[in-house]
């Protein structure tokens, strides 16, 4: 377990609950309708939106197994993000070109906008979601703090997908090494020299 | 895009059975998924090869290597055995997109895609399409052929069929009529022969397998494609060379050229000056000026012929 | 700590704001320099790191009910055309569809400053607004647009500036294509002819630049949802109360009871400083249904109807003394707007950057039939200092003088159009310290390295705004467990406006950042501050917080002064408690004094200070870019960029780091491979994907230095911070340019700098 620099790690979320700071007004009520963001555990719950899926699916998602419905027409990401709530994997392009829906299927990093539901049938997927250990963070979170890897975060979840794929097929990489490695993840914001330090410093926390 | 039916056939006897009846063929979908979500192509049916067995092997055979159409990029990118003996392909697969088209897509898919040119993919009843005129021929054509055009002007975006076109390579169709090897320098089909196809494939056929044969034993191959950024986009334009050297001159070669046609490239008469060619700074730059001498540009790519040049100049550089 | 309500009148470019701001009265303590300092200045982690890099932060992307329904936008195919007919019986028959609305059956709501509508029946680009569908699910409204029948008459149309100019073109608006007042735009000052006249070097050249898509990752994103007459909207927005401001008055409903929350937002750019079309539309249908709805863009919208950067056409004539001293400048240049009134100049740069005493310049802002522009990271700047640097470069040589020194030789210490000092202008420092960072003396004669691969150095300098302004209002709360929360109507895009404001307030209370969270992008909750645009975050809101957090401690010293029946001078705040001088035992908590008080928790409404009138508010900088270009292949590898600026207070390290990596990357796609690309015989946008309209990738990255060289500017305010965001972009592209010239010795004036130019412009020489 790496010893390095704490990292301010509270959510944001929590401290608001906690503080009690008598912000009235600045968590949001609504009368006539319930937020669908609420529930986010994974596989325990199906959210019910409104897709009637005519074909059963089978798979395991951040090691939880699930089944479900989705048509043939439905994306893995739409799965993800519409079937299970998992939010945390985006949609920036929805065809492959940009990399923020980046998910592990069978540990393998792919564009889950870019991929039938149905072709993961068996298989095992992990979203950003499956990366904690509880409440602790996955070293390359971690990293990704620690070394400001992000900006306005929206492709994080899929960089920091990249990266874990990355390292664990190669846990020393070089500089050029991780450039190649998260080729496949744009970021508006220009945040790839500081993804470079995530990655790099990432891989020698797993080491230790 | 719309709704359409999931075929998943358990072998390959009922996949083609299913695919002749007019399914579409559909392996890793990197390609496709962007046709079904732009309308571009009618996916009523679909037909998933994915659990088809046998076909995502990379094996040596007493003639060289077979490779299953299934066979992923990226395997054939980290093979061992590419990499030492067959440089070209592992290069050209190692090159397209991303890591994660590449963990998805197959060489068989790969070689099969249709055309980037955006009036093809955008809202544009273009020649190929079975609209009236080519849009490119007068229009943004910077990306477009300069050579084998007419009446189309596309160009052929597979990397890896410019890396097997100067391998040799026979690709393995099967139909409900049996299977048969086809040489990929014709598999592909030019415009003027029918410009509405890339290929010859057929409703109800697909690519089972790539045969690669055995190269000469002082052979060294690479693969080079040029594109305007580090990653994602299709070759601008591309060489592959297959060099048997011998005494520092090139005994006999084979150049393919990408981006540059609207099938992977080869030129006989330039690949004839190869041979003798002493493998030198200065008959290199000297050889280079005959590559893309026959070219006919479009009004926003005549740059494309210094640039076929100088990758040339660069690729052999590495072999002398 | 009095307050007074003072007229706030603040310049971003030639328009003047003016509003009534309430500010404090008397000048604050000024904070000392960073190195004293516990947090300010450092780098530390953004308190918004951890809900982002585990999912768990929710943008309006992410937002959702369970009833939602999904909005849908029927866009125009054609670049110019009436809008006939709209027949929308078939997509009203599809199941899940639920209301489609239209020019026909909706009211006239008016936009593009009354000289549109929300449904105009005049189609002006390809991607106007034509229906709106709202469905059960996405896929269903997309699907009920491909069944709505529009029949459109198609018009002539125009897609260069240009030709656009001519009187003979096509008309987009009955006024024609030079708008009355800003369609033409000029500048003058002291007598560009002579100053010619008296030159012993005259030059001119043409330049020009393409326009460019902002692409922010985060697409543009709407959640809507009424309680009676109350409209809440979450909107992916640098600009919650502009938002809140145009949808009440498009509703023509009270801005209170227009709620705009944006909690997270996926990059911005510029792209989202306004309400967008489709969140009143989504409003409309929403009323009517009862329910709340949601409407994302996709990426094919986000290319053509969103705004952009427009392109350049520009000629610049220089004219100089055998010393370098610069004696005329003169610009003509032509940008477009796009279908509808939008910002589309590039002469400030020429204006202000450089000392000159005759400028003359001529600017056409022009309609044509492709997406209005929109304010895109420093607009104007980055097109015209690339235009500017490249002459200047030019002009330096042809006098045989060093680029550098030809720079330094025309540095003006005063604004040239007030004539007023700058508060701080340290460009001169941020030349020596750049320079010998890149190394400077490596550069070469132009072209005069051997072999393929060719090296060669550039620069390029910045001016911009950046100085903010009030009104800005943080209010900061502490409660009876000693947590502190700072209320503050800014946005964060990614800037790290959450963790500058915690930094802040953490300074001065002297409490860990962890006990402080922010809230910030409420239209309700949070108090005031300006749209997040023109780089004006940071220096208007720091000071906020500042000054609601120096309150906090003040009343809290007068607290323990009345608890402890001591007089405050003989009382000592340190790390959030309060003792007697020379007597640690005696001593209150932070969180035991608002226990005392009967309401629990203690509030305090800082705002920002007046600005200064006696001083130019301004950034500078400059931008030094080493280069390699393979001659066999046209093919540009920025190898490293330094960058010195003056931007007065650090307030992270790590998070300006990274907004100049920022910056200077997007710059380099912006040099190198960015441009929208239209069809001429067709008028239609070819790229409006990621792939084919192409952005900077990791694997185009160099190596970036960032040197900041000034400590703080107090003359903005007692926490001397301005903003950064666009200074970091604005160099970029002309240091880019000239490093290729000094590479290959042959210029290329046109933006994109994409391989097939260089290899025409060198083969040209050939």
């Amino acid at each position: 377990m790496s010893k390095g620099k704490k990292s301010t790690g509270l959510s944001r979320r929590q401290f608001i609950s906690r503080a009690g700071t008598g912000a009235v007004g600045s968590v949001v009520l609504l009368q006539n309708c319930v937020s669908g963001n609420e529930n986010e555990k994974t596989g325990e719950e199906q959210i019910k939106f409104k897709l009637t899926g005519t074909n059963s699916l089978s798979l395991t998602v951040n090691g939880k197994k699930i089944s479900t419905k989705v048509n043939e027409n439905t994306t893995l990401v739409e799965l993800l993000r519409d079937n299970l709530n998992l939010t945390g994997t985006k949609v920036a392009c929805n065809n492959g070109e940009c990399g923020s829906c980046s998910v592990l299927l069978d540990g393998e990093v792919i564009y889950s906008c870019h991929m039938l539901a149905l072709d993961a049938e068996g298989k095992s997927v992990t979203t950003i979601e499956g990366l904690m250990d509880g409440e602790k963070l996955h070293p390359v979170q971690e990293a990704f703090i620690e070394e400001d890897g992000l900006q306005c975060g929206f492709c994080t979840p899929g960089q920091v997908i990249a990266a874990v794929s990355l390292l664990q097929k190669n846990p020393s990489p070089t500089k050029t090494e991780v450039m190649d490695g998260m080729a496949g993840n744009i970021c508006r914001c220009g945040a790839y020299p500081k993804i470079i330090d995530s990655v790099l410093k990432a891989s020698k926390k797993i080491k230790t | 895009m719309k709704e359409f039916k999931y075929i998943q056939p358990k072998n390959i006897n009922e996949a083609i059975s299913v695919m002749s009846r007019g399914s579409l063929p559909f392996a890793g979908g990197t390609d496709i998924l962007s046709l079904m979500k732009e309308n571009l192509i009618d996916h009523k049916n679909l037909v998933n090869l994915k659990n088809i067995q046998g076909l995502s092997k990379i094996e040596k055979t007493n003639s060289g290597i077979r490779i299953g159409a299934l066979t992923k990029l990226a395997q054939i990118a980290k093979s061992e055995l590419l990499k030492s003996e067959y440089r070209i392909l592992s290069e050209a697969a190692n090159s397209v997109a991303t890591p994660q088209i590449r963990n998805v897509g197959t060489i068989g898919g790969n070689i099969a895609q249709r055309p980037r040119c955006w009036y093809f993919r955008g809202d544009f009843n273009c020649l190929k399409k079975g609209g009236d005129y080519c849009y490119a021929e007068v229009g943004e054509n910077k990306y477009h052929a300069i050579i084998g055009g007419d009446p189309c002007y596309i160009v052929h975006p597979s990397d890896v069929a410019v890396a097997l076109l100067a391998l040799d390579a026979t690709l393995t169709l099967e139909s409900k009529d049996g299977n048969k090897d086809v040489k990929i320098s014709d598999f592909f089909v030019g415009p003027e022969a029918d410009v509405t196809i890339e290929n010859i494939l057929k409703s109800g056929e697909i690519i089972t397998h790539i045969n690669i044969p055995r190269l000469p034993n002082n052979s060294r191959s690479a693969f080079h494609k040029f594109s305007e950024r580090g990653v994602w986009d299709f070759a601008i334009v591309s060489i592959g060379a297959v060099i048997e050297k011998k005494n520092r001159k090139v005994k006999s070669g084979k150049l393919t050229f990408g981006g540059v046609a609207p099938i992977p490239w080869i030129d006989e008469e330039l690949n004839r000056n190869l041979i003798g060619l002493p493998l030198t700074e200065n008959s290199i730059l000297k050889f280079s000026k005959e590559v893309m001498k026959n070219a006919e540009t479009l009004e926003y790519n005549e740059y494309k012929i210094k640039l076929s040049q100088g990758l040339v100049i660069e690729l052999l550089t590495k072999f002398i | 700590m009095g307050r007074k309500i003072i007229r706030s009148e603040y310049h971003l470019y030639d328009e003047k704001i003016d509003t009534l701001a309430e500010v404090p009265e008397s000048e604050l303590t000024e904070l000392p320099n960073n190195k004293d300092l516990k947090i300010i200045g450092k780098g530390i982690p953004r308190i918004d790191g951890r809900d982002k890099v585990t999912g768990k932060a929710i943008y309006t992307f992410d937002k959702t009910f369970k009833n939602i329904a999904y909005g849908k936008t029927l866009r125009s195919p054609h670049p110019f055309a009436n809008v006939v007919k709209v027949n929308t019986s078939n997509a009203e028959k599809l199941e899940g569809v639920i209301k489609i609305i239209h020019a026909d059956n909706t009211e006239d709501i008016g936009w593009y400053r009354g000289n549109s509508k929300l449904f105009d029946k005049v189609a002006r680009y390809e991607g106007d607004e034509v229906a709106f569908v709202v469905a059960e699910t996405e896929v269903i409204a997309e699907k009920a647009l491909s069944l709505i029948r529009v029949e459109y008459k198609e018009l002539d149309f125009v897609i260069n500036p240009v030709d656009a100019a001519e009187p003979t073109a096509p008309k987009i608006h009955d006024s024609g294509n030079l708008p009355p007042k800003h369609g033409h735009r000029t500048y003058s000052r002291g007598d560009f002819e002579n100053g010619i006249e008296n030159s012993d070097l005259v030059f001119e050249q043409e330049y020009s630049t393409e326009v460019a898509i902002h692409n922010p990752t985060e697409p543009h994103c709407s959640v809507v949802n009424w309680e009676g007459e109350e409209l809440t909207v979450w909107d992916s927005t640098q600009a919650v109360f502009g938002v809140r401001d145009t949808i009440a008055s498009s509703l023509k409903i009270s801005e209170s009871n227009v709620r705009v929350i944006k909690e997270y937002m996926g990059g911005g750019f510029g792209a989202k400083l306004e309400a967008g079309k489709y969140s009143v539309m989504a409003a409309l249908v929403s009323k009517e249904i009862e329910r709340p709805v949601k409407v994302v863009l996709d990426r094919r919208e986000m290319n053509l109807a969103v705004g952009n950067r427009p392109d350049s056409y520009q000629k610049i004539k220089v004219g100089a003394k055998s010393d370098g001293t610069l004696m005329a400048l003169g610009l003509t240049n032509y940008g477009s707007m796009g279908a509808y009134s939008a910002g589309a100049g590039a002469h400030w740069p020429l204006r202000t950057l450089y000392k000159c005493e005759n400028v003359k310049t001529s600017e056409f802002n022009v309609y044509t039939n492709a997406g209005r522009a929109r304010p895109f990271r420093a607009p104007g700047h980055v097109q015209g200092t690339f235009a500017l640097e490249s002459i200047l470069d030019d002009v330096a040589e042809r006098l045989k003088m060093n680029p550098l020194e030809f720079r330094i030789k025309n540095f003006t210490p005063i604004d040239q159009d007030s004539k007023l000092p700058y508060t701080s202008k340290l460009l001169l420092e941020a030349y020596e310290e750049g320079a010998k960072k890149i190394g400077w003396n490596k550069r070469k004669t132009a072209g005069s390295d051997k072999g393929f691969i060719k090296t060669g150095y550039g620069l390029a300098s910045q001016i911009w705004w950046g100085g903010g302004s009030p009104p800005a209002y943080a209010t900061v709360k502490i409660n009876s467990e000693g947590n502190v929360q700072v209320l503050c109507g800014t946005q964060d895009l990614g800037t790290g406006t959450y963790t500058i404001i915690a930094q802040v307030a953490a300074e001065v209370l002297e409490i860990p950042i962890e006990k402080i969270d922010v809230l910030i992008g409420d239209t309700q909750a949070t108090p005031y501050a300006p749209s997040s645009g023109g780089s004006t975050t940071a220096p208007s809101i720091t000071p906020a917080v500042y000054d609601g957090a120096l309150q906090i401690k003040a009343k809290l010293i007068s607290a323990a002064s009345a608890m402890l029946k001591l007089t405050e001078e003989k009382l000592v705040y340190a790390n959030g408690v309060i003792h007697e001088k020379g007597n640690n035992s005696n001593s209150l908590k932070a969180s035991e004094i608002v226990k005392k008080m009967k309401e629990n928790i203690l509030v305090a409404k800082g705002a920002r200070n007046e600005n200064t009138s006696n001083y130019a508010l301004n950034t500078f900088g400059v931008q030094f870019a080493m280069v390699e270009v393979n001659t066999l292949t046209g093919k540009v590898t920025v190898k490293k960029v330094v960058a010195a600026h003056d931007i007065g207070r650090t307030l992270n390290r790590q998070t300006l780091e990274n907004q100049f990596h920022g910056g200077i990357i997007m710059g380099l796609g912006y040099t190198l491979i960015e441009e929208r690309v239209m069809d001429d015989y067709t008028g239609k946008t070819l790229n409006t994907n990621l792939l084919d309209y192409k952005m900077a990738t990791m694997l185009d990255t160099p190596e970036i230095d960032v040197i900041i060289v000034s400590e703080t500017d107090e003359l903005i305010s007692a926490v001397g911070a301005k903003g950064i965001g666009e200074p970091a972009i604005i160099p970029t592209p002309g240091a880019i340019t000239n490093a290729i010239y000094n590479a290959i010795g042959v210029r290329i004036n046109s933006l994109p700098i994409t391989p097939d130019k260089v290899l025409m412009a060198l083969n040209k020489e050939v």
